[in-house]
C-alpha cells in the first residue's frame, strides 16, 4: 500500500498557512474600512428588542399608508 | 445605534411572556414542528429506555424480532435525531428566522406542508426501522424512500428560510441567521453524500463517504442549528447583549472551513491511508478554534449575570448546554489523537462522548428554546417553574451519570483490550455494572424527558382554556 | 466593501459553499484518486510480501447472508477491522497466531460497508473459519449457552429457518479469509 503521509502533513502546514494569511489579511482589511467599527455591532442590539410590538406599529402604519 | 441603556432583566415567565399586542407571526409552523418534536422524544425515549436495559437483561424481548437491540437500535438512533432533535431545531428556526428579519414567515403554508412531510418520515421511520429495512449506513439508515422525503423537507424548510432572509427588513445579519442558512447550504450536500453517493462506491472509499456523512451530521447540521439556537436564546433569556458580533462571525467562519475534513478520524487506525488520517488529525484539533470563541462568546456574554441562573430555566439549559460542548468538543480532538485514540476508539467512552454532544449540549439548547417560546406562542405563561426546574435537574443527574460512568468504564476497557491476555468475554462482564447505571441514569432522563412533555402540553392546553374563559367574557 | 461581509446573503452562499468544497472534496473525492488500493481487490502470490490469498466478491447465499447481517444490525456491535494495534492482530488472532491487518483492499466489494464503530462484542473481521456450523447454531440460539456474561441477544427466528441460518453462516464463513492467514489451512466449516 502506497502511502502519502509526509505530503499530508505538508498539505495541513500549507492549509495552517493559507488559513493564517488569509486571516491577516481580512483582519488588515477590515481595519482600513472601518469595518471595525462600532456600527458592526448593530445586530446584537436589535435582535434584543421586543419585535413584536415594533412590527404592530409597523403594520398599522403600513394599514395607514 | 448606541448601545441601550441595559433592558431590566424580566424574570422568566413574567410579564414579557405575555405580549399584550397582536403579533405579525402566525408560528403555525412552529408549533407544529417543536410540539410534534417533543411529543416524539418520548416516544423514542421509551426506545432508548429499552435498548438500555437489553445491555442489563440481555434476553429481554429477545424472542420478538421486531424488538431485538439491532432493530431498535436504529429507531432511537434516527427518531431521537430526525424525530426530536432536528424537527425541535428546525420548529426553533421557523420562530427566531422571521422574528432576526423583523418580517412574517415567508410562506406558513409551505412550513406547515414541510411538517406534515416531517411526520410522514418519521412515523415511517417507527414502522420500517424495527421491520428491518435498514440501508446499513450509520445514521443513514433510513429506507430510501423515506430518506428521499427528508431531501424534499429539507429543500421546503431551505426555500422558506432563504426567501424569508431575501425580504428581511434589517440588512446587516445577527449570526443566528449565518449559521442556520449555512446549516441548510451544507446539510444538503452532507445528506447527499451519506444517503445517495454512498450507493455508488464501494468498501473504504464508502466508508469514508460515510463517516463524512456521519461526522458532518454532527459537524455541519446539529452544531450550527444548535450554536443558532444558543446565539438566539442566551442573549433573549437573559435580556443581555452577546459580547461580540464580531467575534461571533470568526467562529463562524472557522467552523465553515475546518469542520468538513475531519471524517476520516473515524477509522484511525483502520484500513484507510495514513495521510488520510493524518490529516483528519490536524483538522479535529483545529475544531478547538471555533469552539472557543463560541463558548468565549457565551461566558462573556454572561459576565455579571451568573445570578439569573438561580431563577431562570432555559438559561440554566443553554449554559449548561454550553459547558458540555465545551467539554465535548474538547473531548472529540483528544480522542483524534493516535494515541488517545488506541485507548477509547469504538469503547463505550463513544457513546457517553456523543450522549454529551447530542443529549447535553443540542438537545439542552433545543429544550431551553421549547421552554422559553412555547409560553410565547401560546401567548400564555408555562404551566409550572418548578417543574420544569425538575426536569433540568433530571436531565442533569441522569445526563451526568450517563456520561461520567460511560466514560470511566470505555476507558476502563480501552486498556483492557489493549492487554490481549484478558479474554474478551472478560472486558464484557467488567462492564455489567456500568451498563446497570447507565440504565439507572436512563431512567432519570426519561423522567426529564416526561416532566418536559407533560409541561409544555399541559402550558398548551391551559391556553386553549384560557382563551375560552377570555372568549366568553368578550360575549357576554 | 467588507462593510457589506455580513449584509450580502448572496455573498454568504457563496462563501460557505467554496468553504465547504476545499474540504469537501478533498478528503472524499481526491482520496481513492491518489489511493489505488482503495479499488484494486486484495491478490498476492508470494509469501514473501505476507499472507497470500485473492478476494473474490461472494456468491448469491453469501449475499443472502450479509443483507441478514445489515438487517438485525450486527455491525451495531461487531467491527470488522483488525486495526494497525498489537492487541488488535492478537484478539483477531487465533491459536498462537496473530492476524494480519485489515487493508483497504480486502473490502473492495463490500456495500455497505461493515467497518463499524461500537465493539460491544468481538471483532469479526477474521471470524471466518474459527467456529463451525453447529457452534453457530447453539449460539444464535442462546448465546449465554456458550459464553456465559455474553450480552448478545438470542436470534431463534434465525435459527429456526434453515435458509437464513445457512445464509448467514456461510457469510460469517468468509469473514477475513481472502488473506490465507492460518499456517495449517486449519479452518472449521
Amino acid at each position: 500500500m502506497h502511502d502519502y503521509v509526509y505530503p499530508s502533513i505538508f498539505l495541513a502546514y500549507f492549509m495552517f498557512f493559507i488559513f493564517l494569511v488569509g486571516g491577516i489579511f481580512f483582519l488588515v482589511k477590515s481595519l482600513r474600512h472601518g469595518y471595525w467599527g462600532k456600527n458592526s455591532e448593530d445586530p446584537k442590539y436589535r435582535m434584543l428588542a421586543d419585535d413584536e410590538q415594533e412590527m404592530t406599529t409597523r403594520k398599522a402604519s403600513e394599514v395607514e399608508g | 445605534m448606541p448601545a441601550p441603556a441595559h433592558v431590566s432583566a424580566l424574570p422568566y415567565g413574567g410579564p414579557g411572556s405575555v405580549s399584550p399586542v397582536e403579533s405579525i407571526h402566525e408560528d403555525t409552523t412552529a408549533k407544529w414542528f417543536m410540539l410534534s418534536a417533543i411529543s416524539y422524544f418520548f416516544v423514542v425515549g421509551i426506545v432508548a429506555l429499552t435498548i438500555a436495559a437489553k445491555f442489563v437483561w440481555p434476553q429481554l424481548l429477545g424472542t420478538v424480532s421486531v424488538l431485538t437491540y439491532g432493530r431498535l437500535r436504529p429507531l432511537h438512533v434516527n427518531g431521537m435525531l430526525f424525530g426530536w432533535l432536528l424537527a425541535a431545531d428546525m420548529g426553533l428556526a421557523y420562530y427566531f428566522v422571521p422574528r432576526l428579519c423583523g418580517v412574517k414567515l415567508w410562506s406558513e403554508k409551505l412550513g406547515v406542508a414541510t411538517a406534515i412531510i416531517w411526520n410522514i418520515i418519521v412515523l415511517g421511520a417507527v414502522v420500517m426501522l424495527p421491520m428491518g429495512l435498514n440501508k446499513g449506513w450509520e445514521y443513514a439508515e433510513l429506507p430510501s424512500v423515506l430518506s428521499a422525503l427528508v431531501v424534499v423537507a429539507w429543500v421546503c424548510f431551505g426555500i422558506n428560510v432563504f426567501a424569508t432572509v431575501a425580504t428581511r427588513k434589517y440588512e446587516q445579519m445577527y449570526v443566528s441567521l449565518w449559521y442556520t442558512m449555512g446549516t441548510i447550504l451544507w446539510t444538503t450536500f452532507v445528506y447527499a453524500t451519506g444517503n445517495i453517493a454512498v450507493f455508488f462506491t464501494t468498501g473504504v472509499n464508502q466508508a469514508n463517504l460515510n463517516w463524512m456523512y456521519v461526522h458532518n451530521a454532527v459537524g455541519l447540521i446539529f452544531t450550527p442549528i444548535g450554536l443558532a439556537i444558543a446565539y438566539y436564546f442566551i442573549p433573549k433569556a437573559s435580556s443581555t447583549p452577546l459580547y461580540s458580533h464580531k467575534l461571533s462571525m470568526v467562529g463562524f467562519w472557522a467552523l465553515a472551513f475546518v469542520y468538513v475534513w475531519t471524517g476520516a478520524h473515524h477509522m484511525l487506525h483502520g484500513p484507510i491511508s495514513q495521510w488520510l488520517q493524518t490529516i483528519a488529525i490536524t483538522f479535529s484539533l483545529m475544531l478547538l478554534i471555533p469552539v472557543w470563541t463560541v463558548v468565549y462568546n457565551f461566558f462573556a456574554t454572561m459576565r455579571g449575570q451568573w445570578y439569573q441562573l438561580r431563577e431562570n430555566v432555559p438559561l440554566k439549559f443553554l449554559m449548561s448546554g454550553v459547558v458540555f460542548y465545551l467539554l465535548t468538543c474538547f473531548q472529540g480532538p483528544m480522542h483524534s489523537l493516535r494515541s488517545v485514540n488506541a485507548i477509547v476508539s469504538k469503547t463505550d467512552w463513544i457513546p457517553g462522548h456523543a450522549h454529551m454532544a447530542l443529549l447535553g449540549c443540542f438537545s439542552f439548547f433545543a429544550i431551553a428554546g421549547c421552554f422559553y417560546t412555547i409560553p410565547r406562542l401560546f401567548r400564555t405563561e408555562l404551566h409550572s417553574i418548578p417543574l420544569a426546574n425538575w426536569s433540568f435537574w433530571f436531565f442533569m443527574i441522569g445526563g451526568l451519570g450517563f456520561f461520567v460512568t460511560l466514560w470511566l468504564g470505555g476507558f476502563w476497557q480501552g486498556w483492557q483490550w489493549n492487554n490481549p491476555s484478558i479474554p474478551f468475554i472478560d472486558t464484557v462482564r467488567a462492564l455489567k455494572p456500568v451498563w446497570t447505571v447507565r440504565f439507572f441514569s436512563g431512567i432519570l432522563m426519561f423522567l426529564g424527558i416526561t416532566t418536559f412533555l407533560y409541561n409544555i402540553w399541559a402550558t398548551v392546553i391551559d391556553s386553549q382554556g384560557k382563551a375560552r374563559s377570555a372568549a366568553a367574557v368578550v360575549n357576554a | 466593501m467588507l462593510g457589506k461581509t455580513d449584509k450580502s446573503a448572496v455573498g454568504f452562499v457563496v462563501a460557505a459553499l467554496i468553504f465547504f468544497f476545499i474540504g469537501g472534496l478533498l478528503t472524499t473525492v481526491v482520496p481513492p484518486l491518489v489511493d489505488k488500493s482503495w479499488s484494486q481487490p486484495f491478490e498476492n502470490h508470494d509469501p514473501a510480501k505476507g499472507p497470500t490469498g485473492k478476494l473474490v466478491p461472494l456468491n448469491a447465499q453469501q449475499l443472502q447472508g450479509r443483507a441478514i447481517y445489515v438487517r438485525e444490525g450486527c455491525w451495531y456491535c461487531h467491527t470488522q477491522q483488525t486495526r494497525t494495534l498489537l492487541a488488535d492482530t492478537k484478539r483477531s488472532g487465533w491459536k498462537g497466531v496473530d492476524s494480519p491487518i485489515s487493508t483497504p483492499d480486502e473490502f473492495v466489494y463490500d456495500s455497505p460497508h461493515m467497518f463499524g464503530t461500537k465493539r460491544t462484542g468481538p471483532d469479526l473481521s477474521r471470524v471466518g473459519g474459527k467456529y463451525d456450523t453447529q457452534w453457530h447454531r447453539t449460539h444464535f440460539r442462546n448465546p449465554r449457552d456458550l459464553t456465559p456474561g455474553s450480552v448478545m441477544p438470542p436470534f431463534p427466528w434465525i435459527v429456526d429457518n434453515p435458509d437464513e441460518f445457512n445464509a448467514l453462516v456461510a457469510y460469517i464463513q468468509t469473514l477475513g479469509r481472502c488473506k490465507d492467514w492460518r499456517p495449517d489451512n486449519d479452518y472449521e466449516r
